[in-house]
C-alpha cells in the first residue's frame, strides 16, 4: 500500500485525539502521553513514522495510552476507546519499517529551513533569522546591519529584559551571558545566567519558590524560550545566540540559523584594537568567552556549538569583513525571500 | 531434598510469567493472570497434597495466606487507598535537584511510616513533578531503590523483618545501628542518581520539553491533608501487630499468641486481627472524608493494587517450598561471617519474602553459639552478624520487582501513568549495574 504525507498525518492525529479522549476520560493530569501542543506532537509522530527504526517508539507510545485507556472508569466509553486504539495499532503495525530512499535530506530540518522559503515556508511564517557567533568575530555588529538593512527588529539582550520581568526576578542578581560584553567587565561575567556565587539560605529559598524548584539559569532558559517561541510568531526578527536555533527547532518554527566565526589570530586582533588589551589577555578573553558560551550550549541543546552540521550557514567573518559578511547574507536572503515572494511581507512589517 | 526442589518449580514458573508475558504476551497476560497464578498455585498444591497429605496440604496454604498474606496485602491495601487520597497541586518542576530531595525526604520517611508507606504517599507526587519530562523511568527505579527499601532499615515500622526482629527481642532503636549504612548507600545512590538524571535532564531539554513555569512563584496545594491521621492510624497498627503478641493478655498459657482458630495449627491471631481492624477501618475513614475529586486528580484506580493482590497471592503460595528448604537448610548451610551473612539472606530476599529470610538467618546466626553480642529469644547474635542480616534483608529486597511490595506497587502505578518502566529483566539489569556495586562497597566497608 502507497502512504503519503496525507494519511501519515491523519494516522497521527487520531493518534492525539485518542490520547486526549483518555484524558478526558481519566479528568486527571497525571500521566498522558502526548502532553504539549496537538501541530508539534502530531509532525513528531509523523516523524517517527517515517523515520527508519523508529517504529517501536511509536508502537511504544501507543502502549502507555493503552495501559491508561484501560483504566477508564466508564465502560462504554473504555470499550470505544480500545476499539479505536485497535485499530489504531493495526494500522501502525503494518506501516513499512522504512520510507528511506537514500536522500540525505532530513525532512525535519528541511522543513524548518526558512531559506528553502519556495517549497516549505508557509507565507504566513515570520522571517527569523538565529546567529551563533564565536568572541571577537564581529557577528553582533553583523547581526545588528543585516538587520538594519533588511528592516528588521534586532534582539540580544533585550530578551533577557523582558524575561526578567516575566519572572519578576531582580536585574542586578542575574547575569546575562547569552550576549557578549563589549567592555571588559561584563566579557568577564560568571557563567551564563548564573546567579551570585554566594547565596544566603534565605535566598536559597527565595529562589526555589520564584523558580518552582529550578535553578535560575534554568527557569530564565525555559522562560526566555517561550518568549522566543511568542515573538517568532509575531514578527519577523534577528536573534543573537539564546539557543534561539534550537529553541526554535524544537517548536517547529522556521528559522534561518548561522554561526558566524573567524581565525583566533585575527578575533585576538580585534579585540586588541577595540578593547585596548595586550594579546595575552586578548586570547584569555576568546578562550574563556567562548567556553563559557560552548557550555551553556551544548548544556541546553546538546549539540556541539559551532559545528558545522548544526548550523544552515557558517560564515569565516575574516573572509569578507563586517560589512561585507552582512551585505553576503543580506544578498542571500533577499534572493531567498524573492523567490518565496516573502520579501515584501518582512520588510513592510517594520514600516 | 529433591522432592522439595521439584515442589519450587511452581515459584520459578510463576516467576518466569511475570517476567516474560508482559513482553511477549502483554494483553494476554493482563487479563489472565489470576488463571495463571491459579495454574502455578495449583501444580505446587496437589504434588504437595499427594506427597505430604491434604490435611498438611490445607495446613500450609491456609498458613501462608492467613498468617502471611492477609495482614500483608490488607497494610498495602490501608496505604494505598489513604494515599490516594491524598493529591498533590502545584508546579514545582522535577529537575535533578528536586528529585534528589524527593528521595532523599522519601528515604528518611520509610523507616517511620514503613516503606510501603512512604511509597505511595510520594509516588504520585513525583509523577506528577515529572510529568513534563520525557525520560523518567530511571527516577522511579531509585525511588524503589531508595524509599520501597533501603530508606526502610533504621526502624522496625521500616520493613516487616526489622518488626519480626523487634518481636523476637532486638531491642525497638536498635536499627539506628544501621544509619551509617543507610547514609553511605543513600549518598552513594542519590549522588549516582543526580547525574543520571541531569544527563536525562538536559536530552529532555535539548528535544524541547519545558515545565509550565509561566506564572512567577510556586505554588503547591496538598488536598486531603488530613488522610496523615489515618496514615498515622495504620502506623500504629504495625507497631500494635509486633508489640501485642508479647503481651501477657494475648498468650495462651502455653505461650502461644491467641486468636481464632481456622484449620489445624492455623490461627488467626488476634494481634492481626486488631492490625487487620484499623487498617480498614482508616481505609473506610478516608474514603469517607475525601472528596471524589481528590482521587481522579490522582488518577486513583484500583487497577495496580489488584495486580498486586493476584500475583502475590501465588508468590506466596509457591514459594513455601523454597522457604522450607531455607529453614532446613539454613542452619547448615556453613554461613557464619557478617559477609556471609549479608549477601545470603540478600540475595535471597531478592527473590522470596525477606521477613522469613531474615528470621532463619537470625535463627542461625543465634544457633552458632556466639557468646557476645544482643540478646534475642533466638540467642546471642553479635552485632556486626545482626547489621549484616538486617541490611541484607532489607536493602537488597530492592534487587527484583518482587523483593518487597511496594516495588511491584510502584511499578504498577508507574506503569498507569505514563512512564515506561523496565521489564522484569530490564530492572534486574539496573539493580545488577548500580546496586550490586554498592552493596560490595557495604560489604567492604561494614561487613568484612
Amino acid at each position: 500500500m502507497e502512504y503519503t504525507q496525507e494519511m501519515l498525518r491523519e494516522l497521527a492525529e487520531r493518534i492525539y485525539d485518542l490520547d486526549a479522549e483518555v484524558y478526558a476520560q481519566l479528568g486527571s493530569s497525571l500521566g498522558r502521553v502526548f502532553n504539549r501542543d496537538r501541530e508539534g506532537c502530531v509532525k513528531d509522530m509523523v516523524r517517527l513514522m517515517t523515520t527508519r527504526h523508529q517504529g517501536h517508539q511509536l508502537r511504544s507510545e501507543l502502549a502507555l495510552i493503552s495501559n491508561m485507556a484501560r483504566t477508564i472508569p466508564n465502560k462504554d466509553a473504555r470499550k470505544m476507546i480500545m476499539k479505536e486504539y485497535d485499530r489504531i495499532l493495526q494500522e501502525v503495525i503494518s506501516l513499512p519499517t522504512s520510507f528511506g530512499e537514500g536522500d540525505i535530506l532530513d525532512q525535519r530540518t528541511a522543513s524548518l529551513n526558512a531559506l528553502n522559503l519556495k517549497n516549505r515556508f508557509s507565507g504566513t511564517d515570520k522571517l527569523i533569522i538565529c546567529i551563533s557567533r564565536s568572541f571577537g568575530s564581529g557577528g553582533n555588529e553583523i547581526g545588528f546591519m543585516l538587520a538594519d538593512s533588511l528592516k528588521m527588529n534586532f534582539y540580544d539582550a533585550e530578551i533577557f529584559s523582558a524575561v526578567l520581568k516575566r519572572l519578576e526576578a531582580e536585574q542586578d542578581a542575574v547575569e546575562d551571558k547569552g550576549r557578549y560584553g563589549y567592555d571588559q567587565d561584563q566579557a568577564y561575567q560568571t557563567p551564563a545566567f548564573g546567579g551570585p556565587s554566594e547565596r544566603g539560605l534565605k535566598e536559597r529559598i527565595k529562589e526555589f519558590n520564584r523558580y518552582h524548584g529550578l535553578s535560575k539559569r534554568d527557569a530564565v532558559f525555559f522562560n526566555q524560550s517561550d518568549l522566543i517561541c511568542d515573538m517568532a510568531r509575531q514578527e519577523s526578527f534577528i536573534v543573537m545566540g539564546r539557543c534561539a536555533d534550537v529553541i526554535l527547532t524544537n517548536n517547529r518554527i522556521p528559522h534561518i540559523s548561522i554561526y558566524i566565526t573567524a581565525p583566533v589570530e585575527q578575533r585576538v586582533n580585534r579585540i586588541m584594537a577595540i578593547q585596548k588589551v595586550e594579546e595575552k589577555k586578548a586570547r584569555k578573553m576568546i578562550k574563556e568567552t567562548d567556553r563559557r558560551h560552548r557550555h551553556y550550549y551544548e548544556f541546553f541543546t546538546g549539540r556541539k556549538w559551532g559545528a558545522s552540521i548544526n548550523y544552515d550557514l557558517c560564515l569565516n567573518s575574516a573572509a569578507y569583513g563586517i560589512e561585507g559578511s552582512a551585505e553576503f547574507l543580506r544578498r542571500m536572503i533577499e534572493a531567498g525571500s524573492r523567490e518565496a515572494g516573502l520579501s515584501k511581507s518582512s520588510a513592510s512589517e517594520k514600516q | 531434598m529433591n522432592r522439595e526442589l521439584l515442589l519450587c518449580i511452581p515459584f520459578a514458573g510463576l516467576l518466569l510469567c511475570i517476567a516474560v508475558l508482559p513482553l511477549v504476551k502483554g494483553e494476554w497476560w493482563e487479563k489472565n493472570q489470576p488463571l495463571a497464578v491459579g495454574f502455578w498455585s495449583l501444580l505446587f498444591i496437589v504434588p504437595f497434597a499427594v506427597l505430604y497429605g491434604s490435611g498438611m496440604a490445607l495446613e500450609t496454604v491456609l498458613e501462608c495466606l492467613i498468617g502471611d498474606y492477609l495482614t500483608f496485602i490488607v497494610l498495602l491495601f490501608g496505604l494505598f487507598c489513604v494515599s490516594g487520597n491524598i493529591a498533590m497541586e502545584g508546579d514545582l518542576a522535577g529537575s535533578p535537584r528536586v528529585n534528589v530531595g524527593l528521595l532523599l525526604l522519601g528515604t528518611l520517611l520509610s523507616s517511620w511510616i514503613g516503606t510501603t508507606g512512604a511509597s505511595m504517599l510520594m509516588v504520585r507526587p513525583v509523577i506528577k513533578m515529572n510529568s513534563w519530562r520525557k525520560r523518567k523511568s530511571h527516577i522511579m527505579v531509585f525511588f524503589i531503590f531508595l524509599v520501597s527499601n533501603i530508606g526502610g532499615c533504621l526502624t522496625p515500622i521500616g520493613d516487616p523483618p526489622l518488626l519480626m526482629g523487634f518481636m523476637r527481642g532486638v531491642p525497638f532503636f536498635w536499627s539506628l545501628h544501621l544509619l551509617p549504612m543507610l547514609l553511605f548507600n543513600a549518598a552513594v545512590l542519590l549522588f549516582v542518581f543526580y547525574w543520571l538524571d541531569r544527563r536525562a535532564y538536559r536530552k529532555d531539554i535539548a528535544e524541547g520539553c519545558k515545565p509550565d513555569i509561566s506564572k512567577p512563584g510556586t505554588e503547591v496545594k496538598i488536598l486531603g491533608l488530613h488522610n496523615l491521621v489515618f496514615l498515622v492510624m495504620i502506623v500504629a497498627a504495625v507497631i500494635l501487630s509486633g508489640t501485642l503478641p508479647g503481651m501477657e493478655a494475648f498468650q495462651t498459657a502455653e505461650g502461644h499468641v491467641r486468636g481464632i482458630p481456622v484449620y489445624g495449627e492455623v490461627t488467626l491471631t488476634f494481634p492481626a486481627l486488631i492490625e487487620i481492624v484499623i487498617i480498614l477501618l482508616a481505609a473506610f475513614l478516608s474514603f469517607k472524608t475525601t472528596g471524589q475529586e481528590v482521587r481522579r486528580k490522582n488518577h486513583f484506580t484500583w487497577g495496580a493494587i489488584k495486580e498486586v493482590a493476584v500475583l502475590f497471592v501465588g508468590i506466596f503460595i509457591t514459594m513455601q517450598p523454597a522457604l522450607m528448604l531455607l529453614k532446613a537448610n539454613g542452619a547448615s548451610l556453613g554461613i557464619t561471617e557478617p559477609w556471609q551473612m549479608f549477601w545470603a539472606t540478600g540475595a535471597l530476599s531478592s527473590f522470596l519474602d525477606n521477613t522469613p529470610t531474615y528470621l532463619v538467618f537470625l535463627t542461625t546466626a543465634g544457633s552458632l553459639g556466639f557468646s557476645q553480642g544482643l540478646a534475642t529469644t533466638l540467642g546471642t547474635v553479635p552485632v556486626v552478624i545482626l547489621e549484616a542480616v538486617s541490611c541484607g534483608a532489607v536493602f537488597m529486597g530492592a534487587n527484583t520487582y518482587i523483593g518487597n511490595a511496594p516495588n511491584f506497587m510502584v511499578k504498577a502505578i508507574s506503569d498507569e501513568n505514563g512512564i515506561r518502566m523496565p521489564s522484569f529483566f530490564g530492572y534486574i539489569l539496573w539493580s545488577l549495574a548500580f546496586l550490586v556495586p554498592v552493596f560490595v562497597l557495604d560489604m567492604l566497608v561494614f561487613f568484612l
